[in-house]
């Protein structure tokens, strides 16, 4: 098993080492100096961080810096050598001087994003890393791990729980494990938006036993999966989001299970907003339209501005006879999103119940290039 | 293999693009129809015909007609299938592994060799009356079987979909292991007794497509009928309107949502019945003449002589209806007989040894690729 996150001193270095080979800029604007005082510090910077003398060449670092801010090559191992001391804030400063000179370099984007989130800049971190996992810095495999993984603690964060588990899949089908992970896991599937580290140790048992089975659920065992949320549920029977985390497993591959399993978490959390509108939406899939109809209104009183209690209601409201409160509804969700397919799909429904053969046409060919 | 064409199906769709591959005609086999599944440890078609109180008791005709039809036979149990009853050794050679399917005093077995090496395990489940494909059960877990049966060339070949699968072990060349929830997914649509939202257990279910499973509360009607009691009559699918119709037959033949939400493209899209009439200018969900049971009679052998469904199309396409209080449709200056192998033409999928009817009716330009 591939070992996951390493102490921090030496996951610093490591990470900071595999992304210098991405970024590696020759001293082009050292070469500008002509006092050889600038160089001279160069040269003892590099001898002494080749030398692993950490405390010398983060001050000769800083000292040349101060002769040539200008210097990209400086401010990348000024912020490196920060980052390999635990120096953080030390690390974010020389790193937002070099992205200011350089601002696509990718690599210091990244490690400034994993310097935020250890001085809990949680919201800066998660935009960093974003854009630097968008950007290549999560392609090299040697990276990959630790920027996917600290990614999917600050989508978790930030409440886009989907968004995390995607995250999450790349471990789980690559058979990567670890304990923080499994809690990671489970809070994005359990809609928690904490971070592992701030689990109280007394939930830490139940949450690594519901990440361990999204995990195998991720990894493609879905016959183990289901043994151990049975385990699960047989074990915390009112726990709440439970069923809400393995239905939204099932949701992509087995609607029809997954309907039950928002179904019973209905049952134990009445009240959930999300609950209530993946139940109604899974049951619009499934053509269920008049089950979805109490769940949809229920969610829709709740979270009118959910967009998914919108789209849940408007189209079961269509299909059980008021076609024209469902078609406001889905209109209303493509006013704020038009490129959005179960809406469209829902007022061409609409068009053809009624016969109006135009708009149904207009419709059917948005649903052709949406699905294109 | 793409996840999103139908080429390369989502997994759990797989068992849905068996039932497409059914083909028509048929003896009649069950003569009396039970709604519900037998109570009995393993369910047979045969235990359906012995239950004392049926459909058939009252529903006489329509019972015996349905019999024969394709949907009754979309699964059928070891030892029950003509096709194999009248090929009792198909053998074929895929790459390294030869296949054999042997039936033998009412049983079938399936084999695979690498030369030095076999596994062989029994048919149990046939899914599809002519052509087929088999889940077959070893050591507690579910596999596709890698090879199916093609009744037009009488010849054993690749499964639909698997054509990317090259096995490196026996055991995958035998099939391609599918988790519960998949194998649920392929009952679903071929056989009764599931129960909504449960696990799969295959002894509760039923081969084949029962009352029940598209009029549901026949059990009970049944029940209350033998007490005299009528009012709680299943719901008259005679009165959906052709867009409900639709979507009610695309549970399992796919419908124009389906398709659209998972992306489906290319020739395997002309399984999909629903979808692909919904495409055509003329379908209207307020139009009862291009309802899938206009032409359809669910309950018998869909007629596979062109002149058969002249009428049909007439019934817009006519003169005659200039003067209905439905509108008329323009009128084929070539023809008004045979209509559907111009507008309806048959396709071919790459690998499947059949031809399907595009239920896309349109003016076919020569050359034209396959609309999507």
């Amino acid at each position: 098993m591939t070992p996951l996150f390493p102490r921090q001193s030496t996951r610093a270095l490591s990470v900071a080492g595999l992304l210098i080979a991405l970024f590696f800029a020759p001293r082009s604007c050292a070469s500008q100096q002509s006092a050889s005082t600038f160089d001279d510090l160069a040269s003892a910077a590099a001898a002494a961080r080749d030398q692993q003398n950490i405390p010398v060449a983060i001050q000769l670092y800083t000292q040349a810096e101060q002769l040539n801010p200008s210097w990209q090559e400086g401010w990348w191992y000024l912020g490196v050598l920060h980052y390999s001391s635990n120096q953080f804030a030390e690390a974010i400063g020389a790193f937002n001087h070099l992205l200011e000179l350089a601002p696509r370099a990718v690599p210091a984007l990244a490690l400034r994003g994993l310097c935020e989130f250890e001085t809990g800049t949680y919201d800066d971190s998660l935009r960093d890393l974003e854009i630097a996992a968008k950007h290549g810095a999560a392609a090299d495999p040697r990276n990959e791990q630790i920027i996917r993984f600290h990614l999917a603690q600050l989508l978790t964060r930030a409440s886009r729980f989907q968004d995390a588990l995607e995250q999450y899949r790349y471990f789980a089908t690559n058979h990567i494990n670890a304990p923080d992970l499994m809690i990671g896991i489970s809070l994005a599937g359990m809609r928690t938006p904490s971070l592992p580290k701030a689990v109280p140790a007394a939930e830490r048992e139940t949450l690594e036993a519901a990440g361990k089975a999204g995990y195998t659920f991720l990894s493609g065992d879905s016959d183990r999966a289901e043994d151990l949320f049975l385990q699960l549920f047989a074990q915390n029977p009112s726990a709440p989001n439970l069923h809400f985390f393995y239905g939204m497993l099932l949701f992509a591959k087995h609607p029809e299970l997954a309907v039950e399993q928002f179904r019973r978490e209905l049952l134990v959390n009445p009240t959930s907003d999300e609950a209530n509108a993946l139940f109604a939406f899974t049951s619009v899939t499934a053509g269920h339209f008049a089950d979805a109809l109490e769940p949809a209104r229920l969610a829709y009183a709740s979270a009118p501005d959910m967009e998914l209690a919108q789209i849940a209601l408007g189209r079961a409201l269509a299909e059980t006879g008021d076609l024209k409160r469902g078609a406001e509804l889905l209109e209303q969700v493509i006013s704020h999103d038009p490129d959005n397919v179960e809406a469209h799909l829902g007022l061409l429904s609409i068009y053809s119940h009624t016969g109006n053969k135009e708009e149904l046409n207009h419709e059917r060919e948005i649903c052709r290039r949406l699905a294109s | 293999m793409s996840a999103k064409s139908v080429e390369g199906l989502p997994a759990s769709m797989r068992g849905l693009a068996l039932l497409a591959i059914v083909a028509l005609s048929g003896t009649p086999f069950v003569h009396h129809l039970s709604a519900s599944p037998p109570s009995q440890s393993h369910g047979k078609q045969a235990q359906a015909n012995e239950a004392s109180a049926t459909c058939g008791t009252c529903h006489v005709a329509v019972v015996r007609n349905y019999s024969a039809a394709p949907m009754r036979h979309a699964m059928e149990p070891d030892g029950a299938n003509s096709e194999l009853i009248a090929h009792p050794d198909l053998k074929t050679t895929i790459g390294l592994y030869t296949y054999r399917v042997t039936t033998k005093g009412g049983h079938t077995t399936y084999s695979v060799t690498d030369g030095s090496n076999t596994i062989s395990t029994p048919i149990e489940w046939i899914f599809g009356q002519k052509t087929q494909t088999w889940v077959l059960e070893k050591d507690g877990r579910f596999y596709e079987s890698l090879v199916s049966y093609y009744p037009r060339d009488n010849t054993l070949d690749v499964t639909p979909d698997d054509a990317n699968i090259k096995p490196s072990t026996l055991l995958e060349a035998m099939g391609r292991p599918v988790s519960t929830a998949e194998v649920r997914t392929c009952f679903d649509c071929h056989a009764s007794g599931l129960v909504p939202g449960e696990k799969l257990v295959t002894a509760k279910t039923i081969p084949g497509i029962g009352c029940e499973r598209c009029h549901e509360g026949a059990q009970q009607h049944m029940t209350d009928a033998a007490a005299d009691n009528f009012k709680t009559i299943p719901k008259h699918l005679k009165r959906l309107d052709a867009q409900q119709v639709s979507n009610f037959c695309g549970q399992c033949h796919r419908t124009f949502d389906n398709v659209i939400r998972d992306r489906l493209h290319g020739n395997g899209t002309v399984r999909f019945q629903p979808y692909r009439l919904e495409l055509s200018k003329c379908f209207v969900g307020n139009d009862p003449r291009i309802s899938c049971i206009a032409c359809h009679n669910p309950h018998q052998p869909a007629d596979r002589v062109a002149s058969h469904y002249d009428a049909k199309c007439l019934a817009c396409h006519s003169s005659n209806n200039a003067s209905s209080a439905m509108h008329s449709a323009k009128i084929c200056p070539v023809s008004k007989s045979n209509c559907t192998t111009c507008h309806m033409p048959k396709t071919d999928i790459p690998g499947n040894h059949a031809q399907f009817t595009d239920h896309y009716i349109r003016v076919v330009k020569t050359g034209e690729d396959y609309p999507q």
